[in-house]
């Protein structure tokens, strides 16, 4: 047998036994769920029959040669018949041909029009997925015809040499049906987990929305907070729309403050109130005072998330700071020094103090000067005072000098960069 | 004042009419397309050539209609695939591929003459062709290509308005509203081989191949879940008894006129011609400017619909808000369906009327197995899980299809065997 086949090229092909007798053409092939990048063929099934249809499994060790026909080393008496299909958990005909898929690497949804099979030490590999046109073709049967018409006007055609071959480890298998709402009983699943969460948003970006959905639910809480922080505003939207509201609550409940006002803000006032109802109350306490700012302003903008320490704190108390908060979502380089009021006494970030002595207090690795902004401030004024002291956040005061919150230089970016497209958009 | 919206806003009926509006649009958008120019041609000779004795049909068509358009819903939210999407799933590429082949060439002959009916509706208001079918396929082109989903349907949906034409004219015509009523409700069996070929042209024209197929995509398109379920089926059973409702109309004004006055037509704007010294010129005029909306709105579905399902089908990126280079497939499909439908039509001598015959043999064809595939499908429960039809509605589906299909065959067999007769 060939190093390669096509899944095309073995269905239908008919199967002897070692007397020659008829046994069947193959209809599908069942693979092993194992953790193998590469699945491995586990049986053939075969077909016999018109009206009476039966079927019989073939495991390849009885398989003595594969060619034009496919010989098998066992007799007749060996076989067993039944007469109801066979439908293995996992097959090339019912799981992957026709099927979609993700093709991880250019981040799109395709459709299989063909199987790639390798055939190494008497085992059957599922190598590759054909989503080309010469793979439709080839299923359709019309591979030599079309090929002699196009040698024919065009010799030089992409067309004739040109598979569009995926890689079965870069291929992600959708759910069959939104019934079930999971990605299917996948061995593939530990894949997604080594996939960047950025690369995943922009897979999901290509899914409709109840594939999103079923691919989202699969993700660990740690990776839906990860690949939701990336998605676009309007992917976010309907996500958190098709999310139930239990699900939605706790996801904005895990994301950025800041991050979760924005979205909250784009959501009709029902869905929003519905919405809390699942957070915790301080949290959603903390978001209704970020809600009641204009987006565009140093409020709307700010998150409440933000690292501060009293006056009296130590140098070793801000290193600790840090340290505990590793996997904290706002911004962990800054460190604010407030009064029992919470008024701001002073800012401080980890390039300042990091090679102070740990003994003496925080407030000797203060900034000279004290940069802030009001909570109506524009996000001009946020936006220029950042260049302008080169910070990467900055604290939000009140009238009353008591600290609010902080904007990072990331959110006011992505504020001007919407506004430059969009004004991009309308100059266009 | 603020109490009062307060509680409307509250109560559980504005709840579900909020529901309903946000679903709907897909079941109306599709059978009101249904009634496009062939549809109106097809009523009007029913009408002018039969009087009221075909009313009764549009009742058990209606009943059809509702139970095949349902089933495409209930596909579309319980598996969130297309029509196409699912036949490619379950039943191979081969098969799929030579459906799509036959609806592309069924579709396209049907935009020729939803293209031909913008023609020749605007000449009754004494528009040249060469002006208004360029411009209506550039329309045609603008609206889907710089449009969304969510935009296209508000016009579509805008569109379906204009049907009240039909009603309008329907009243003007002065119609015997007490024979009108007593025809329709009991059925009169004429078994003359015209009354025949009416009856089958009637069911034909109304339970349509793309129209499984567009319906099925434009629900997924929208998104709907699992929860807004019920409220679609309001849309798809209000769209399957609005659109009877028009054909009505056109019935009883071409019966309350011309089939008084005995005259014959062959087509729709014979039958706005006709109906100027019968009816009046508003009674013309409403007639003509129902057939341009109707063309126009159908010509602007059923390219995007075909190569819609087509792409769904053989795995192709789709999609109006893809660039050329993403869907180089779908754009060209697009394309053709527009510029060769409107482009025959500015063709001298085009026998526009063979193609016609072609498309009614291509439909009858094809609409059988998507029945079948449809049948199977939905009773599938790897598929639909709890969204199986149940065992009664089931009977009533099969029977239905049954009738549908036996239909079908009778007018293929017209067509092919009685030609002059089955237009």
């Amino acid at each position: 047998m060939k190093l390669f086949t096509y899944l095309s090229e073995l269905l239908g092909r008919k199967v002897y036994f070692e007397n020659k007798q008829y046994a069947g053409k193959v209809c599908d092939i069942s693979m092993r769920l194992n953790e193998a990048v590469f699945p491995m063929a586990e049986y053939f099934i075969i077909q016999k029959g018109v009206f009476k249809k039966q079927y019989a499994k073939i495991y390849l060790n009885v398989i003595k040669r594969v060619g034009y026909r496919i010989k098998l080393n066992i007799d007749r008496s060996k076989m067993e018949y039944s007469k109801d299909s066979i439908r293995p958990e996992f097959s090339l005909c019912f799981d992957i041909l026709d099927q979609q898929v993700v093709d991880m690497n250019d981040q799109k949804v395709v459709r299989v029009n063909d199987v790639h099979l390798m055939m190494v030490d008497r085992q059957l590999y599922l190598a590759h997925v054909d989503v080309g046109l010469r793979g439709l073709i080839r299923r359709l049967e019309w591979t030599g015809f079309v090929d002699f018409i196009v040698k024919l006007f065009a010799p030089e055609a992409k067309y004739l040499k040109q598979e569009e071959l995926i890689s079965w480890k870069n291929t992600h298998v959708l759910t069959l049906g939104r019934t079930k709402n999971v990605i299917r009983s996948d061995i593939v699943r530990n894949r997604l987990a080594k996939i960047p969460a950025a690369e995943l948003a922009d897979i999901m970006e290509d899914l409709d929305v109840f594939d999103k959905l079923s691919l989202f639910k699969t993700f660990s809480v740690d990776l839906q907070r990860k690949v939701f922080a990336d998605m676009a505003i309007q992917e976010k939207e309907e996500l958190v729309d098709h999310l139930g509201d239990r699900e939605a609550g706790d996801l904005l409940e895990n994301i950025p403050a800041d991050e979760a006002t924005d979205l909250l803000h784009n959501l009709p006032k029902e869905k929003t109130k519905q919405l809390m109802r699942f957070m915790h109350s301080k949290t959603s306490k903390k978001l209704r005072m970020l809600l009641g700012y204009a987006q565009d302003t140093a409020g709307g903008l700010m998150t409440t998330e933000y690292l501060y320490l009293g006056a009296d704190a130590l140098v070793k108390d801000a290193i600790q700071k840090i340290k505990d908060n590793v996997d904290y979502p706002g911004n962990l380089f800054h460190i604010y020094i407030v009064d029992e009021k919470h008024a701001l006494k002073g800012i401080t970030s980890l390039r300042h103090f990091i090679n102070k002595d740990p003994s003496r207090p925080l407030m000797e690795a203060c900034y000279p000067s004290d940069v802030f902004v009001r909570l109506d401030d524009g996000m001009e004024e946020v936006a220029l005072l950042l260049e302008k002291y080169k910070f990467s956040s900055i604290p939000v005061l009140d009238e009353d000098g008591i600290l609010q919150g902080a904007i990072t230089s990331d959110d006011v970016m992505e504020e001007l960069i919407t506004l430059t497209w969009k004004k991009y958009k309308d100059q266009i | 004042m603020d109490q009062l919206f307060a509680k409307i806003r509250n109560s559980k009926a504005a709840r579900h009419v909020f529901l309903f509006l946000a679903v709907m649009g897909p079941g109306i958008i599709t059978a009101n397309v249904d009634n496009d120019a062939g549809g109106i041609a097809t009523y009007s000779m029913a009408g002018a050539h039969f009087g009221y004795t075909l009313l009764w049909s549009l009742i058990p068509i209606t009943i059809a209609l509702i139970i095949v358009q349902e089933m495409c819903a209930r596909m579309a939210v319980a598996t969130g695939k297309g029509l196409a999407d699912l036949i490619r799933e379950n039943y191979g590429v081969k098969v799929t591929f030579y459906m799509m082949l036959t609806l592309f060439f069924v579709n396209l002959s049907n935009a020729m003459a939803e293209f031909a009916g913008i023609a020749v509706s605007l000449e009754i208001f004494h528009i040249s062709k060469f002006i208004s079918v360029p411009i209506s396929a550039f329309f045609v082109w603008m609206l889907v290509v710089k449009g969304t989903y969510k935009s296209v349907e508000k016009i579509f949906l805008f569109a379906c308005l204009f049907y009240v034409a039909y009603v309008i004219s329907g009243f003007i015509a002065k119609p015997d509203w007490s024979d009108v009523l007593k025809q329709t409700v009991t059925p009169s069996f004429n078994w003359t081989l015209d009354y025949t070929v009416m009856l089958v042209g009637l069911v034909g024209t109304t339970i349509a191949p793309w129209m499984q197929f567009y319906l099925q995509s434009s629900i997924v398109e929208k998104g709907v879940t699992i929860e807004e379920y019920r409220h679609l089926r309001i849309d798809v059973v209000a769209g399957c008894i609005i659109a009877p409702i028009i054909a009505f109309f056109i019935v009883v004004a071409c019966a309350a006129t011309m089939f008084h006055a005995g005259i014959t037509i062959e087509s729709a704007q014979d039958a706005a011609l006709a109906l100027k010294p019968l009816a009046g010129n508003y009674a013309s005029w409403l007639f003509a400017f129902g057939l341009f909306n109707a063309s126009i709105f159908a010509a602007s579905v059923l390219p995007l619909s075909t190569a819609y399902s087509i792409c769904e089908g053989l795995g192709w990126d789709a999609g109006v808000d893809k660039r050329f280079e993403e869907a180089p497939q779908f754009f060209w499909l697009y394309a053709a369906m527009i510029i060769i439908g409107a482009g025959v039509v500015l063709l001298p001598n085009f026998p526009l009327f063979k193609v016609m015959y072609f498309s009614q043999v291509g439909n009858g064809v094809l609409l059988p197995f998507i029945l079948i595939y449809m049948l199977r499908l939905i009773n599938n429960k790897d598929i639909m899980g709890e969204f199986v039809n149940s065992k009664g509605l089931n009977i009533i589906a099969w029977v239905t299809v049954f009738i549908i299909i036996t239909l079908t065959l009778i007018m293929v067999g017209f067509t092919v065997f009685l030609p002059g007769k089955a237009l």
